[in-house]
Order: structure tokens, then sequence, then C-alpha cells
């Protein structure tokens, strides 16, 4: 039961929240432009990374608000949580440091992690 | 022999009685089950999971694994720790997995085929011959399984109680306690958990503190409770234990508010509680561990400073002359309190060298006459259900002793459970043979013994340290001891059989009977990670999760692997720390409470009016209406749809979805959300609309309402509606946050009431005598707004039955005085009630589709020939490309069609197949070609027939023929024809005029 | 006004209000037609709630306000002050007047008593007087709103009968123990 800043209304507890998967995924603006493969991309197939993703979440039990975390998957940490119109941050400004408790070995350097 | 230590000041001298497997004991009030057995030289509690063997009370505390037992004049609780378990006046007790009894076990046959259920035994065995498995192993299997017998049936009152706090502080012993009063009066608001009824920890179990501050423990302990009572900000919670530390500092702690006392049915006895802290404080201790020898689980057999704690704390001796086998300097003080209570242990075996141990240990057993063997070890100990023989080596020599006793210590593991459970990673220490808590995850301190310091003088400037981090106020604790202060351990955790032989085993768990064989056995075998490892031999994986050997095992694999422990590892701790009763997992929420549960403002005339119920979502809506104590559902149900066509009936709609939708931009969200063209739609007009995935499979369906361009009202199904417009809010927020629209839901603001049928007009020109209802000035789908009475309703002429109707639109308030109204107005008229099964029924007769009866989210309008929903000229909208995949463009896709019987008395069901054959093989050894599903499926009064909707390959263009549907426990099929999805009024005559 | 529970500490009574729900963008013309429709100002923090004896408003999120009258009124006037304000393009103003339920929970002992109910955190510091917060009180979504020494706490109307239910059970348990 992680807990979870809300942009709007503060910390709260993870049940009053839904995850939204993963985040910056623009709908296209001409749909009918694109491929059956490129759609079928953009409607089927997200990322799943071990380690730093990005990630919307929604207040469903709150202010039912949207909004984006960054999250390590691997070990459940909130590294930030931005709003819906903000600048989406860079990769380097997070550091993947903490081993996850099993002692399994870091996002990228080992066949854990479901490559882009 | 027991004997009692007079200086217990935490038993009362009330005398109560209980009974064990039948026979009634004495014991006072605070004793536990364990204690008071012990007072009564029982020393013969259970039998062993695997192998039945005789097994006695092995410790004093949550780590026992041998002493469960079942709690019978309360709910029947099962693998109860004695030692844990306080007793009441009147308790029945008995011991759990023999038969007939105790003393003779007929299980124990298995201890004699043991050398066949060695490790991996459940993985390797049966597997065949076929059918074995269903009609043999499993029922046998079931029967034998586990420990006690499931509990009765019985409605808990366990409670929740959240608590959001800066401070938990985790057991009250002297570290915590030492702790908690560095926040008294600070700002900080602190929980102190504590699991006993008494504070203290070690101060109370043992004697080894002697003053602190100049007082002595039991006054240091009064005082410091004093003032964390007298504190404004601490609150300490007794009889709880701590079970699990979860993410962002969230604990759950089990309070047991019936301690010693039997459960009243009509108060909560048990609370669970959900904590949300800031910092975690975990000064929950220490566990002492075992050593593995032959026959270790003998009864007879308990750790060592076990025995120290039943003579501190619940004021027994258990043995006067036990035997004292241990590798480390702690034992010094059980040695000390035997003797000063008169009593002489028989041996003291150290497994140290000479010179290693303790001058004061020499010397007492030395002024005592006390025999004592260094650089020894126990080889093992014979007996029939109980030690009676117990062998020493040292050297090559050997002794035989005669002994009823053998108090064990192999060393201390801090209790680092919580701590891993938390995440934090764990260190190796060679000074005190454990692992101990190294980096935490989260904001945790660990203080005192948790955190693998056992030197008492140390603590004050630990504790100082470690919270310096928060503002807190000094403290000072001068520590004086009975017993040095160094503590010092010689590496031992099993010893070596004389002989070796199949049935003499050295266990390394006695919860779950593995012995430490099976890890060489597991080893060799390839198992040799320890996740692996403990799966296949189970060890640590019983109710105790081997919290006084896991360490010894991972040392001992280590050992075998010839790898440093650090490099082994630990398994992960999983919560709970201790066994956790479901019912104070579900809290209040069962039973009535099981779901949050919505009424329409009409619930209680449905009630006066004997309707039946279902669920839709967490809406109660009538299902059909009795019209008599007999009548079945399939009657009512055939009447009120019989009732309806030829006179008129109203159903209560208040549980559909509504969503007013309003801004400069709300006609392009609604062209962009639905597949309807909304651009041309006249104002004060409504229609009905699809809602798509992305993926072009429809979502869910409505009526929407157009009061301008910038201005609808949507509807939705029931259990659609919240996740309809949290969805329309997704799309506004993240997707076009250009688009100026507004949303609300509206669903509760009006109780909504569909009337239809022939004589529809006339009731609501008697009930709304102001209002002109016909064709010309009140045309079908449109909807007008009227003033009635103190408030506005709406009105929209729709219906979902086919026949003429209306739906009325009013304020909750308003809506059961309006509702009897009707009723009041259609009695000349034959109005009945209806209930969703009614609705379901004349519905499919006019071929409607219902969301997730006809659609099942791989279902485009296509599939459904609602092609003229979809807005041509609409250059995008959710799920339009998805339309034209190869997969959703396929001519095979299943469609929707309407089954007509060929025999007029045949009934088609839902969910049967529909195939090409007239019977089915008696025996099906080739798949049966599956052309699609019945999706609704009802006998029609107004046809005097069955009738099916139904999803079929290709169903478009097989308009005409003839194909079969299967039947529940038939072999023959039915025959059916294909035809358009209508039954009654193809015309839509009766819609419209 | 209905008497719900009284236990030591905890009194819990229901009352029966009208409310509007307005959604829009907080910027000047909106704050200038509320004032002008309302006589009231809106709270422009969010979260933040300003309230007398007849009226309680409330700034839900950045763009939803909940106007609560406590003072007796017909409801035309409420649908009149609705359609008033949506003649503002840019505003959606709806009516929530019997759609929802109102209790009133004081007493010393009140936050201990919801917390049986809620994980909320009812703390001084993370819940101040004169705001307002969106969560799940006993499963069911609600608005609770901090008065100082008393909570207001809505939720819809079908819900009313298990919330009554529930409130009930949790004052019967705690209070024979």
């Amino acid at each position: 039961m992680i807990l979870i800043k809300c942009p709007y209304c503060g910390y709260r507890d993870q049940s009053e929240f839904t995850s939204g998967g993963e985040a910056h995924v623009i709908r296209p603006k001409n749909p009918q432009s694109l491929s059956d493969k490129d759609w079928g991309e953009y409607v089927f197939y997200r990322n799943n990374p071990k380690g730093i993703f990005y990630e919307r979440w929604v207040h469903s039990h709150g202010c039912k608000k949207w909004f984006n975390v960054v999250r390590n998957t691997a070990t459940d940490q909130i590294l930030k949580v931005y709003k819906v119109n903000e600048k989406r941050p860079d990769l380097s400004e997070f550091e993947n440091t903490l081993k996850s408790p099993s002692g399994e070995p870091l996002v990228g350097s080992g066949n854990f992690a479901v490559k882009k | 022999m027991t004997a009692i230590n007079n200086d217990c000041q935490y038993i009362s001298k009330n005398k109560i009685s209980f009974t064990f497997d039948g026979k009634i004991y004495s014991a006072y009030d605070g004793d536990t089950v364990a204690s008071a057995l012990l007072r009564n030289n029982v020393r013969l509690v259970g039998r062993s999971f695997k192998y039945h063997r005789p097994r006695g009370i092995y410790t004093c505390g949550i780590e026992e694994p041998n002493a469960l037992v079942q709690i019978i004049s309360e709910h029947n609780e099962p693998n109860t720790r004695a030692t844990i378990k306080r007793v009441y006046d009147g308790m029945e007790i008995i011991s759990q997995n023999r038969w007939p009894s105790l003393r003779h076990d007929f299980g124990a046959i298995n201890n004699i085929l043991s050398p066949i259920f060695s490790a991996g035994f459940y993985y390797k065995t049966f597997m065949g011959p076929k059918g074995f498995w269903k009609n043999l192993y499993e029922p046998l299997i079931r029967r034998s399984a586990g420990l006690g017998k499931p509990p009765k049936n019985f409605r808990s009152k366990s409670t929740h109680q959240y608590h959001n706090t800066d401070v938990v502080i985790i057991g009250a012993g002297l570290s915590g306690l030492a702790a908690a009063k560095k926040f008294i009066n600070t700002k900080y608001k602190v929980l102190l958990i504590e699991q006993d009824c008494y504070l203290g920890g070690i101060l109370k179990n043992s004697n080894k503190v002697k003053t602190i501050n100049e007082l002595t423990p039991q006054e240091w302990i009064s005082e410091t409770e004093e003032l964390i009572l007298n504190s404004k900000n601490i609150t300490i919670l007794k009889n709880t234990l701590v079970t699990t530390y979860n993410f962002t500092n969230h604990l759950i702690a089990l309070e047991d508010k019936f301690a010693g006392k039997k459960i009243e049915l009509n108060k909560s006895e048990l609370t669970l509680h959900k904590i949300r802290t800031s910092n975690t404080i975990i000064t929950n201790g220490h566990i002492e561990r075992f050593i593995s020898f032959r026959n270790n689980d003998l009864p007879g057999v308990m750790l060592a400073s076990s025995f120290e704690k039943y003579i501190h704390r619940y004021g027994v001796v258990p043995e006067k002359e036990p035997v004292i086998f241990t590798n480390n300097s702690s034992s010094l003080s059980l040695l000390k309190k035997l003797i000063s209570l008169g009593c002489k242990p028989k041996a003291y075996i150290d497994s140290r060298k000479k010179d290693n141990i303790e001058t004061e240990i020499k010397k007492i057993l030395k002024d005592n006459d006390i025999s004592f063997f260094s650089d020894a070890e126990i080889e093992g100990c014979d007996g029939n259900k109980k030690i009676e023989t117990i062998t020493i080596r040292q050297g090559k020599s050997f002794t035989k002793l005669k002994s009823s006793m053998l108090c064990v210590s192999g060393g201390y593991n801090p209790d680092i459970h919580l701590f891993t459970q938390s995440k934090g990673l764990v260190k190796w220490d060679k000074n005190i043979l454990s692992f101990k808590p190294d980096t935490p995850f989260q904001k945790t301190i660990t203080l005192g013994s948790t955190s693998g310091n056992y030197n008492f003088k140390k603590l004050c400037d630990e504790i100082n340290e470690k919270l310096s981090i928060l503002k807190t106020k000094k403290v000072s604790l001068d520590i004086n001891l009975n017993v040095p202060n160094k503590f010092s351990i010689n590496e031992l955790w099993e010893t070596k059989k004389k002989n070796n032989s199949n049935w003499s085993k050295s266990f390394i768990d006695l919860h779950n009977d593995v012995t430490i064989k099976d890890l060489k056995q597991a080893i060799t075998e390839g198992f040799d990670r320890i996740e692996h490892l403990k799966r296949y031999t189970t060890n640590s994986m019983g109710t105790d999760q081997g919290k006084i050997s896991s360490i010894n095992s991972l040392a001992i694999v280590s050992k075998m692997l010839k790898k440093e422990i650090s490099e082994v590892g630990t398994t992960t701790y999983r919560p709970p720390y201790a066994p956790l009763s479901f019912a104070a997992i579900a809290g209040r929420s069962t039973y009535e409470f099981y779901d949050p549960e919505r009424k329409t403002s009409i619930h209680s005339w449905h009630l006066k009016n004997n309707a039946v119920f279902e669920d839709v979502g967490q809406w109660k809506r009538p299902w059909y209406f009795k019209a008599s104590e007999n009548e079945t559902m399939y009657q009512a149900v055939q009447r009120e749809s019989k009732m309806l066509r030829e006179n008129a009936g109203i159903l209560d709609g208040s549980t559909l979805g509504k969503i007013e939708i309003k801004g400069r931009d709300a006609l392009e969200f609604m062209n962009l959300m639905y597949t309807n063209a909304f651009s041309k739609m006249k104002a004060m007009t409504s229609r009905y609309a699809m809602m798509l995935g992305e993926d072009g499979m429809i979502k869910d369906d409505g009526i929407i309402c157009k009061i301008s361009d910038q201005h609808f009202i949507a509807t939705t199904t029931s259990s659609g509606a919240p996740k309809v417009l949290a969805d329309m809010e997704e799309y506004l927020q993240t997707e076009w946050p250009h688009l100026q629209v507004f949303l609300n839901s509206i669903t509760e603001q009006f109780s909504t009431f569909n009337i239809s049928g022939p004589k529809t007009r006339e009731i609501m020109m008697k009930v709304f005598p102001d209002i002109d209802f016909s064709n010309d000035a009140f045309p079908f789908m449109t909807f007008k707004n009227f003033d009635y009475k103190e408030t506005k309703i709406r009105i929209m002429r729709a219906s979902f039955t086919g026949e003429l109707g209306y739906e009325i639109y009013i304020p909750p308030k308003f809506g059961l005085k309006l509702w009897e109204e009707i009723f009041s107005c259609g009695k000349e008229y034959n109005l009945i009630p209806y209930g969703t099964e009614t609705m379901h029924l004349l519905r499919a007769e006019k071929g409607y589709i219902v969301i997730g009866q006809e659609t099942d989210g791989t279902v485009t309008p296509i599939d459904l020939n609602y092609n003229w929903m979809i807005g041509k000229n609409k250059k995008d909208f959710i799920g339009k490309r998805s339309l034209s995949r190869p997969d959703t463009s396929r001519e095979d896709r299943k469609q929707l069609v309407g089954l007509s019987p060929i025999n007029k008395k045949d009934i088609i069901e839902e969910g049967q197949h529909i195939v090409e054959l007239n019977e089915l093989p008696k025996k099906i050894t080739n798949p049966i070609k599956y052309l699609g599903h019945v999706s609704s499926g009802y006998h029609s009064p107004n046809l005097n027939h069955s009738i099916g909707l139904a999803m079929i390959k290709g169903g478009k263009n097989l308009l005409g023929q003839k194909f079969f549907v299967t039947a529940t426990g038939k072999t023959k099929n039915i025959p059916v024809e294909i035809v358009k999805p209508v039954f009654i009024d193809p015309e839509n005559k009766r819609l419209t005029s | 006004m209905t008497n719900i529970l009284s236990i030591p500490g905890v009194k819990v009574s229901q009352k029966d209000y009208h409310q509007i729900i307005i959604r829009g963008n907080g910027l000047e013309k909106f704050n200038n037609t509320i004032e002008e429709k309302t006589s009231i100002k809106p709270p422009s923090k969010n979260l933040e709630i300003k309230y007398d004896l007849n009226y309680l408003f409330a700034k839900n999120s950045f763009d939803q306000w909940s106007l609560i009258l406590m003072d007796k009124k017909e409801h035309h006037q409420i649908l009149n002050l609705v359609s008033s304000i949506n003649t503002n393009e840019n505003m959606l103003a709806s009516d929530y007047s019997y759609g929802q339920v109102y209790f009133e929970i004081e007493g010393e002992n009140k936050d201990y008593f919801i917390n049986q109910l809620t994980h909320f955190d009812l703390r001084e510091e993370k819940f101040p007087k004169s705001t307002m917060a969106q969560t799940i009180i006993a499963r069911i979504d609600c608005s609770i709103y901090n008065l100082g020494n008393k909570f207001v706490i809505t939720c819809n109307k079908s819900y009313e009968d298990y919330f009554q239910k529930r409130l009930k059970d949790s004052a019967l348990l705690s209070n024979a123990s």
C-alpha cells in the first residue's frame, strides 16, 4: 500500500488511486493515415520495463484528476510526481542506485527487462 | 519435576481450571496454555506434521514450532500457539494431528515409513497411475493434511482501526521503552506497540539486568510506563502484534481484545490496526535459535532462554534439574537463577573451549558441584515420547546421563523479520554469528538486540545517536548487570550422529519435519539456490516460518556448498509475521456489509410490492415482481411481459448513469467520444449512441439528449456509468486539454421512470394534464422540460421495450410521490411494475442489444449491423481507425442474428452453441465446428414460442438458413432458422405513433 | 435533522441541504459571475472552504467547486440559480440538491471514530480547519469538510442506507468494548 502524492490533494493511500499505465503515449493526430501496424502499436503495445518507468495515475476516489509519476518498478519507489501539463523529467535526473532487495542486478544489466 | 518461582509478579493468585484432551487441570489467571501445562508437568502436547513424532513445548513465545493446539471453546481456533494463548477459566483445549489419541497416535506409522518421505517427496510422488490422483491420492491427502481441524462457522466481529502517526515503536522492551522516553511530550505523535500484556521485554523475561538508573527493572518499567501514560503524545497498544511492514511505512498490527478471557459474541474480539507512520523504530528484540542433534525434537528439549522466561514471566520452573547445552555466554543468567531457587542443573555442556568460558560460569559450576563438560556437545537424546537419556560427546568419549529436560542455546538472532519485510538489507555479523539489519529501505531505525547490539552498556549511546535525526529529548540509561556484558559465541549448528541410521533424525525444521539429511539430499539433487531449497524441502515454510531454525539452515547449507553465508543469502521474509486470521483481515466488510449497496428513492415501494432484487453493479434493482406468494420468476416475467404489450408497464430506471456535458467544444467532444454524428442533430432531440474503445470494440451505449451544441446530457448503462465518466475525464484531461468542456455526473440527481405500452399516452395525460402528448407535439426521440409542483421535470419520448413509451426524470426527493401518483392514475389501465428480467425479454423481442450480453469486448458496431450509428462524414472518433483493421473488417466475424425455433415448443437457451449437426455424437473424438453462441434466449409470451439472439460467424449472410442449437442435458440439438433479429413490430409502428 | 447516533465523545446527525456543483476555470470572469449570482466570492485556494451558518463553499480541485446551501430554500430558487450560471458558456452548474446526503460528526473522539471507517489522515496538520477533502469512507466515495469542531461528510444518496448502517455498527462495537 504505497503512498502517492496527488499534486492537488497531497499524500494519499494507494487505495484512492487507479493506475493508468504508461504515460506520454500520445494519440496520433491523424489515425486514418497510419498503417495497420503503426495503429496497432498505439492501441495494443505498451512498455513494461524493470526500473524507471513513466506512468499515469488518476485519483479516482478523490479529486478524479490525472497526473504523471516516475516510479522505479523494481523497488516501487516513487521518484517524481508531475502534472499532466508539466514537462517530462529527463531520465538522467534519476539515479537507480538501490539494488532490489532480493539481490537482483540493476536495470539493463540482466535479462529481466522487457526492452523497448 | 517442576517448581515454583514465587518472585514472579505477572501471574495472579486466582486459580482457574481448563481441560486439555478432556482432562481437567488447574492454572493461574495470567498463565498461557504452555505455562499452565508445564505447571502440571504435562510435557507431551502434539504430534509433528509429517512423521507424527511426539512433541512438547519448545519455546516460550511466538516462535513456537510444536506446541500448536486447538481451542474448542472458541471458534475451534486451530494451530494456536500454546506459548502465547492465555488461559481463561473453563477453556477447552485439544491437541492436534493425532488419532485416536496423543499418546497412541496411528499416524506414528509415518515415522516408520519415513525413509520414503524425504525431501521433495511431494513433488516426486503421486504422479500416477492415471486416475489415482482424483480418486485416491487427493481425498487421502485432504483427510490427513494440515495440523488442526477447520474452525467452526462463525460471524466474526473483528474491526479495523486506522492510524496516522509520526513514530511507531514496535516492542516495549528495554530499548523500546527507552526510545519512547525520548519522545515524551515532544511534537511527535507516537504509537508504542507491545505483544504482551505487560511491558518490559527482556527485563521481565530474565534477570540479566540488575538496575537501571539505580532502580530495579520493575521499578524502572513502572516509572517509564507512568510517564508515558501521562504524556500527551504517546499511546500504548498492548496485546498487539505487528505482523506486516509494508511500503511507505505502513504497518499492520493485530490486537487480541480478549486475551485471557472468553470471547463475548456481541463484542469485537480482534482489531486489525492499519498504521501509516513517518518513522518506524523496530525494537522487537531477538529470538534464540536451537542446535540440531539426534532426536532434538523429543518432548523435554526446550530453548534455554525460553526456560528462563517461564521462570521469570510465568513463575514456573519446568524442571528442577535440567541439563543445559550451550555454545555462548548468555546461559549464565539461567544457571544463576536456578541455583538461587535451590535447583541444581544435572549438567552444563558448553561447546566452547574451557579457556574461552567466563570465569564466573566456571566458578558457579565448581561451587555447586555441577557436572561440567567444556569443548563438548550433545550427540543425541533418547526416550519413549520424552527425553530419558542424553548422550554427551567430549572429544572421542561419550557420557550418558539420565534427565527429562534439556535446555539448548545455539545463539541469538536479531529479529529481522519486520526489517526485511520493509525491504531493508541485512548483513552477516561474525561477532554474533547472525544476520543483522544493515541498509534500511524506508525510514526504519532498529535499536538494541534487534539491530544486533547485544551490549547493554552501549544501548544508551546507540539510542541517542540513531534517534538524533529527530528532535527528541536526551535520555540516560545507567545499566548495571547481573551477568558479564560481553557476548561470546562459538559456531555450532549441528552435531554429528554416533551411528548412521535411516530412522535417527536430526531436525532442522521442527514444524515441517525437515531433517539435516533432507537438506543434504536436496543439494545433491541440484537445489542449491536457497529459494529453491526452501520450497523443495519445505524448510521454514511452516506457520512458525522457521524462526528458531532458518538461520541455522542457511549456515549449514553454506557450509555444504562451501560458500560464504552472505553469498547464500536469506530467503524473502513474507508477511504476516505470525498467523493472521482472515476474520481480522476482512473486518466488518462481510455479510451485509460485503459491498456497499445502492438503492433508488423508490426502493421502499419495491419492497412493499414484493419485488425480488438482483445486483447490478452495487445497485439493488427489482428483477421481477411477485403478484402472489407462489408465483415463480418464470411466471412473473411472462405475466409482466404480456401485460406491458397489452396495457402498460413502468420500470424504475434511476440506476442508469447520467452525465451532463457542457462547454464551447462540447459538440466536438461528443463527436469524438461516440460513433454517431451529432452536428446536424436538432436541439431538444435524443439519439441512441454507441461508445467504442480505441480497439473498435463496443464499450457502452446510451441515449444522448442535445440541449444545444454546447450542452448535452448522456445516459449510460447502470454498471458502466462510473467507467464512462472516468474515460471521458481521462480524454479531456490528458489527450484533449485544449477542448473547453466540463462534465458532471448527475446519476443520483434524478429518479428515472421508464413507462411504456399501448395505454401509456392515456396514463401520462392523466398524470400530467397540462402537457400535450400528441404525436405531433411530442414526437419520438425528443425531450422537453416542464415545471412540476415545486420542482422541474424532464420527459423524453423513448423506450427500450419497443412500445410507445416515455422516460420521466424528476429529482429523487419528489420521485416516490410521483411514482405513486402514476400508479394511482394507471390503475384503470392495468399498469404494472416490471423488473430487469422483463426488460431484457421485451428488448430481445425487438432485437435491441444489451451491453455485456450481446457484446463482450470483442464486438464492433458493424458486427451488430449498427452501421447506421456511425457518422459517415466524421473524420475521427475513438475506435474509428480500428474498424478498418484486417481483423475487424473480416467477413466471417461473429454477427448478430435472430433465432427462431422450427418446432415451436423447443426452448432456446442462452449460452448454448450453434452447430451444423442435428445430434451430438455419443463420444466426442473430434472438435465440433463452432459457429457461434446464443447471447440471449427467452420464451416470448407475446409470440408464444422461444426466441433467441445469437452471434454467428458470417451471420449476416445466413438469413433463412437452418442450423442447430445445443441444449442442456440432451444430445439431440434444436433445429432453428436464422432470421432478422427483430420479432415484434419490425416497422416500429408502436414506437413512433 | 435526524440523530443518527450518540456515544461518549461522538455524536452523528443527518441534515438536508441544497447543493450545486460548479465547473469552471476559476479566473476573473468566473469569480465575478459566481459572486454576482450567489453573493458569495468563491474560494480560490484548492481544498479551501468558506462557511457560515447559511452556506459552505468549497473548492474541490482546480476546476470544481461545491456550494452547499444550508438555509431553507425552495427547489425553484436553486434551479434558477443553476440555469443562470449555465448561461455562461465557460461554466457548468449542476443541481446536486437531492442526490446527496449530509452527515455531521462532532465530539472529542470523532477522529478516532471516523478512523474505524477510513484510512484518511485527520490530523490537524494534514487536514486543517477550513479545508475539505475527497476520499473513501466506509468504502464509499465521500467529501469531508473540516469546520473545526465538527466534520460534514457527504456522499451519494443511493448509499444512504449502507452508510448509516456502517456508522451505527461502528458505534455499537466501539461502545461495547
